[in-house]
């Protein structure tokens, strides 16, 4: 408990750090078209959430936008991506048809695949769910496969010694085992489809945080554009430390038992 | 596997369901297993084709309600032995049949398996470990407390059903794995060297314990040891393995009364003569 509070403060610390850098910078160069002090950067960003921006909505519609892209994109690649690095690691014909498919859609750069996404879908919200599939998906497959291949094949044998069925082995011995696996799938494809969801919104999509950087970036109000972006990083790890942390902490509440 | 390789595969036969005449003074006395002429192969390891053989020929008989156990070298194919009677390995010649218990009729016969290490799902509370197996065994579910709770206690675990495994030392873990075996009440308990990964201490306090559990819960008991000490103590009968391949090439019944001491005489003495038998017709290599 002790040490968890003091790499908090420690946290706190280098982040105050690195808001007096960037207050010390802007203090320095005195020129907010260039570099907005981080208390400009705060007006600016409470003044989106209170008064409608330029498409008449304020800025609670687009992070609400954005986050339900995110939210639906990420869904439907996990579970896509869980299915079929089970179907690989349970099944010998799904192993060996898909194992030379998955490489080769991991070597398409990102930015490549949101590109070709727009080019077939258009500027739509299937163009940003296919593109977010397309490069999270595989990636979440080869991982909980990986996971299948480092289980205990003798814990699958306690099962079926017992007569486990199938849908009972998978719900007690092969999920449990593949958590850790599903976990750090789930961080990296979380980080992956928000820059993808980000992309997609600047490019083109409607609305959202991506949408309303880039109408800023063509006005070049530097303000506006920082203060979209500081939006963005800090809603991700906010995310990231109190959603995904506390689910994580408890998935794995069995492998610190406290001693009797 | 080729074409050829899986002609002739069998699996365990489970034998049907027939009232027994009862035997001399109304006392029951009938086979739980029994294997004739079980012959077994495993492909060799880098050729095609190829198989050697890892259990050639054994026939044995377990009573119902006895502890008979097999004695052999590591390495004899005496896991495999109790994989093909669990129904998890096929075989290849023979014949392996479970009888069902003659008073437990319209069931399957039930088979608990106690490995050499606990295989607890350690994300499970022990609680949680009992009730897999009794979903896998179809027990009905306002069954599932009382049998945690009676099968926890008769292993010295009661009060234990909120813990997770690691939480628990060995011995307690290994205790976890009998409670779960024992719980779907078994007609048959496979027990594979189940105490060769504990110290010798624990070792023998569960052996002792692991007698009145078994004056409780009455199992057929086939347990698998290289250690003839623990053989002599426990069992009722014992069938004497050798290796390459793997035959029986001695059985013995023992009637030593119980409840036993290890170190009475009697056990003593038999082990001796066992061991000694053993080292003449086993070659121990190392």
């Amino acid at each position: 408990m002790e040490l968890h509070l003091k790499s908090i403060g420690l946290r706190t610390l280098s982040i105050f750090v690195l808001l007096l850098l960037w207050w010390t910078a802007s203090e320095l160069m005195n020129d907010p078209e260039v570099l907005p002090g981080p208390f400009a950067i705060a007006q600016t960003i409470i003044a989106d959430f209170r008064t409608p921006g330029p498409e008449g909505e304020s800025a609670y519609f687009d992070v609400g936008i954005t986050l339900a892209r995110i939210f639906i994109t990420f869904s439907a690649s996990m579970v896509a991506g869980i299915g079929i690095g089970l179907a690989m690691g349970l099944n010998r014909l799904c192993e060996r048809s898909l194992l030379a498919v998955i490489p080769l859609m991991l070597t398409i750069p990102t930015i490549l695949m949101v590109f070709l996404a727009i080019m077939w879908f258009g500027f739509s919200e299937a163009g940003a769910l296919v593109a977010v599939m397309a490069v999270v998906t595989p990636f979440i497959a080869v991982n909980i496969f990986e996971g299948t291949k480092a289980m205990d094949k003798s814990l699958t044998e306690m099962g079926v010694t017992f007569k486990a069925k199938r849908h009972l082995l998978l719900r007690k011995v092969y999920l449990p085992q593949l958590m850790p696996y599903i976990f750090s799938a789930f961080r990296y494809g979380f980080g992956q489809t928000w820059k993808i969801v980000a992309l997609a919104e600047t490019f083109g999509l409607k609305y959202g945080i991506g949408y309303m950087f880039f109408f800023w970036f063509q006005q070049f109000e530097m303000t506006q554009v920082l203060a979209w972006i500081v939006m963005f990083v800090v809603l991700m790890l906010l995310l990231e430390h109190l959603v995904f942390a506390r689910i994580e902490s408890r998935a794995f509440a069995w492998r610190a038992p406290v001693a009797q | 596997m080729s074409a050829q390789a899986t002609q002739n595969v069998q699996r365990v036969k489970i034998a049907p369901v027939v009232p027994r005449e009862p035997i001399g003074h109304g006392v029951m006395t009938s086979s739980a297993i029994t294997i004739d002429r079980l012959t077994k192969k495993f492909p060799s390891p880098g050729s095609s084709g190829d198989k050697f053989v890892v259990l050639h020929d054994i026939s044995l008989a377990v009573d119902e309600g006895k502890f008979v156990s097999i004695v052999g070298p590591s390495g004899c194919g005496k896991s495999t032995l109790l994989n093909v009677i669990a129904g998890i390995e096929s075989y290849d010649g023979g014949n392996v049949t479970i009888h069902p218990n003659a008073n437990r009729t319209g069931s399957k016969p039930r088979i608990g398996y106690v490995f050499q290490s606990p295989r607890l799902l350690n994300w499970l509370t022990v609680e949680n470990n009992i009730h897999f197996v009794l979903e896998a065994q179809n027990v009905p579910r306002q069954r599932w407390r009382d049998l945690v709770a009676q099968n926890l206690e008769m292993v010295g675990l009661a009060g234990q059903e909120r813990n997770y495994p690691l939480s628990l030392s060995g011995g307690m873990q290994q205790r976890v794995a009998i409670a779960r075996a024992l719980a779907i009440e078994p007609d048959i308990l496979l027990m594979d060297e189940p105490f060769s990964h504990l110290d010798a201490i624990t070792a023998r306090k569960i052996r002792f314990d692991l007698m009145d559990i078994l004056a409780r819960a009455k199992p057929t008991i086939l347990f698998v040891t290289h250690d003839l000490a623990e053989a002599v103590f426990l069992s009722d009968h014992i069938y004497m393995m050798s290796t390459k391949p793997a035959r029986i090439f001695k059985q013995v019944a023992i009637d030593i009364p119980r409840p036993r001491q290890p170190e009475d005489s009697e056990i003593v003495d038999l082990e001796k003569t066992l061991v000694r038998e053993f080292f003449s017709v086993v070659e121990v290599k190392g």
